[in-house]
């Protein structure tokens, strides 16, 4: 139990008469990044408010670095930085006064982090926050999260509103946590969001976790679009029939196809002819990833 | 240095509003002592003489022939605690339910603040906030002794009525402050709050009046907070320790019920 940074048990919150979690079981490992990816009103936020003892659990276990959040308190919170899917604080106060705050009540993050952080965000951190964009103050949020150099870091849709320049330099940031040793727990409803950086992904869907899966494997199994361009015209029987290999055309001494799975059949193929260029488009995860939305549909529908 | 904690912050958060409203009640205050020299005349007296007796009970207005009954009904009896309870009211509202439903709660209390240090905290801001505005109210009185005429009421009196304008403001900052960290909602906070509010004004001026009633006066922090008439006879005792008993019954009713439940998104 000592290497995992969450865990849950059988995990059930109600409220009212609706279910937020239904029996949620989640391991996350100490050191790794981890997206817990599902469709809005599947639980995310739910989770991630009981982990900081913001909500109570109906049922059911959580232990968050080796303690209960709620008995864990104060002594456990200090450890951990937060950000959430909507990141609001009052607007009539400078991020500079907004972080000194937080930063105290930390008992103290050095000036020079801060000023750090907020420059490599390119955020002004002495203009009133009212007067920002909604992406600025989620830069702001990136910020507090990050100051403390917290050794679990459990971020809620981390990345909306921000611009793909900041976009990679959040990845940055995620992935020098990692390097740190640092756990994050990174909430997402779209792949892509935590393709770049997670090293598990756990899909969640009505409350419950339907799988966990290795982002390496997924990329294995992944359908792609590979292009490959010869010195000279190809016959397309040589390769429309390869394992793995659908919607093959070939275009003059350019062959296009979709992969799906290992590359090592089509590369072999290739290979007896002069290959000029190759390219391969990152996998499209979001498909898989959909896949197990509409498989979770159909077991509610049977169920 | 203001931001060290949730208390010195939510004092600096509001440190604009707290001087606004410092400054309207003790000009508030300051008018209606200013007014004593003109009601001392006969012309005056006379008119408020023809007032039918449950009128001007209604009012607080017991005694308008010596200084320290003018002063315990004009500026002490009506406007001034008015205005500190919706002071207070408001500030208890805003301190957790305020804050929950504008979403600013959860980031705080994902930080290492434990909700009793926070919930102590920010009540502790509402009581120096409130004896800020009732110690600048004490000194303009004390500044206008002399020239309103109304030197015959001493410091030690006008410290005392201060005092229980504080345990009272307290209280009512207490009710709001308490319905909030058990509810989370503004609304129905205030809503409370300003009922308790007019209950305890009829309670103290009105309900009385009808043949059987008189108990009701007992029960109403109004009258725990000039019952006895401080500006004449000194700081009382059962009126401020029953504001400073339910007060506290309120504090800890409220802040176990925060610790207890879950903060709203």
């Amino acid at each position: 139990m000592a290497d995992l940074a969450i865990s849950t048990e059988k995990l059930v919150k109600t409220y009212g008469r609706n279910r937020g979690l239904a029996g949620l079981d989640l391991a996350v490992d100490t050191g790794e990044v981890y997206g817990f990816l599902g469709p809005n009103g599947a639980g995310k936020s739910t989770t991630i408010r009981l982990l900081l003892d913001l909500i109570r659990p109906t049922s059911g276990r959580v232990t968050v670095l080796g303690a209960d959040p709620r008995r864990g308190g104060v002594a456990l919170r200090r450890r951990i930085g937060y950000l959430a899917g909507d990141f609001v604080v009052d607007g009539r106060q400078t991020g500079q006064e907004l972080l000194g705050y937080l930063a105290n009540l930390r008992g103290g993050v050095p000036r020079r982090r801060i000023a750090e952080l907020a420059d490599r965000l390119d955020l002004d951190l002495s203009r009133k926050i009212k007067g920002l964009s909604k992406g600025n103050r989620q830069k702001i949020g990136v910020v507090q999260a990050f100051m403390h150099s917290p050794e679990l870091l459990i971020l809620d849709e981390p990345t909306s509103g921000l611009d793909p320049f900041l976009q990679q330099q959040f990845v940055a940031m995620v992935r020098a946590a990692r390097a740190a040793g640092q756990t994050v727990f990174m909430s997402s409803h779209v792949m892509s969001e935590v393709q770049q950086t997670a090293d598990r992904v756990g899909i969640i869907r009505d409350g419950r976790l339907l799988t966990v899966e290795r982002v390496e494997e997924l990329r294995e199994r992944a359908v792609r679009r590979v292009e490959i361009h010869f010195a000279e015209p190809v016959p397309l029987a040589e390769f429309s029939a390869l394992p793995g290999v659908s919607d093959a055309t070939v275009d003059g001494s350019t062959l296009r196809c979709r992969l799906d799975g290992r590359a090592d059949a089509l590369v072999k193929a290739a290979a007896r002819h002069t290959v000029v260029g190759l390219l391969s488009e990152e996998p499209d995860l979001e498909e898989l990833f959909f896949s197990y939305y509409s498989t979770g549909e159909a077991d509610r529908v049977s169920a | 240095m203001f931001l060290r904690n949730p208390f010195t912050k939510a004092l600096f958060d509001a440190r604009r509003s707290l001087l606004g409203w410092a400054l309207a009640v003790t000009a508030v205050g300051s008018m209606y002592a200013a007014f004593w020299p003109s009601v001392q005349s006969p012309e005056m007296q006379q008119a408020l003489a023809a007032y039918p007796k449950g009128v001007l009970e209604a009012f607080n207005y017991d005694d308008l022939t010596s200084a320290a009954g003018y002063l315990g009904s004009s500026v002490y009896g009506l406007l001034v605690p008015l205005l500190i309870v919706v002071f207070s009211v408001g500030a208890g509202t805003r301190a957790i339910a305020g804050d929950e439903e504008a979403g600013t709660l959860d980031l705080l209390l994902a930080h290492p603040v434990g909700r009793v240090r926070l919930a102590v905290q920010r009540y502790a801001a509402l009581l120096v906030a409130l004896a800020v505005i009732v110690t600048l109210l004490c000194l303009a009185m004390l500044a206008l002794r002399g020239p309103a005429q109304f030197d015959g009421v001493t410091a030690g009196e006008l410290a005392a009525i201060t005092l229980q304008l504080l345990l009272f403001g307290g209280f009512f900052g207490a009710l709001a402050f308490a319905v909030g960290a058990a509810t989370g909602r503004k609304g129905l906070t205030l809503g409370i709050s300003a009922g308790v509010a007019v209950l305890a004004y009829l309670a103290n001026g009105v309900i009385p009046q009808v043949d059987g009633l008189a108990w009701a006066r007992e029960v109403s922090p109004f009258h725990w907070y000039l019952g006895g008439d401080p500006l004449v006879n000194g700081v009382q005792l059962a009126g401020p320790l029953l504001l400073i008993a339910t007060t506290s019954a309120l504090l800890a009713t409220g802040t176990w019920a925060l610790t207890r439940r879950d903060v709203a998104t």
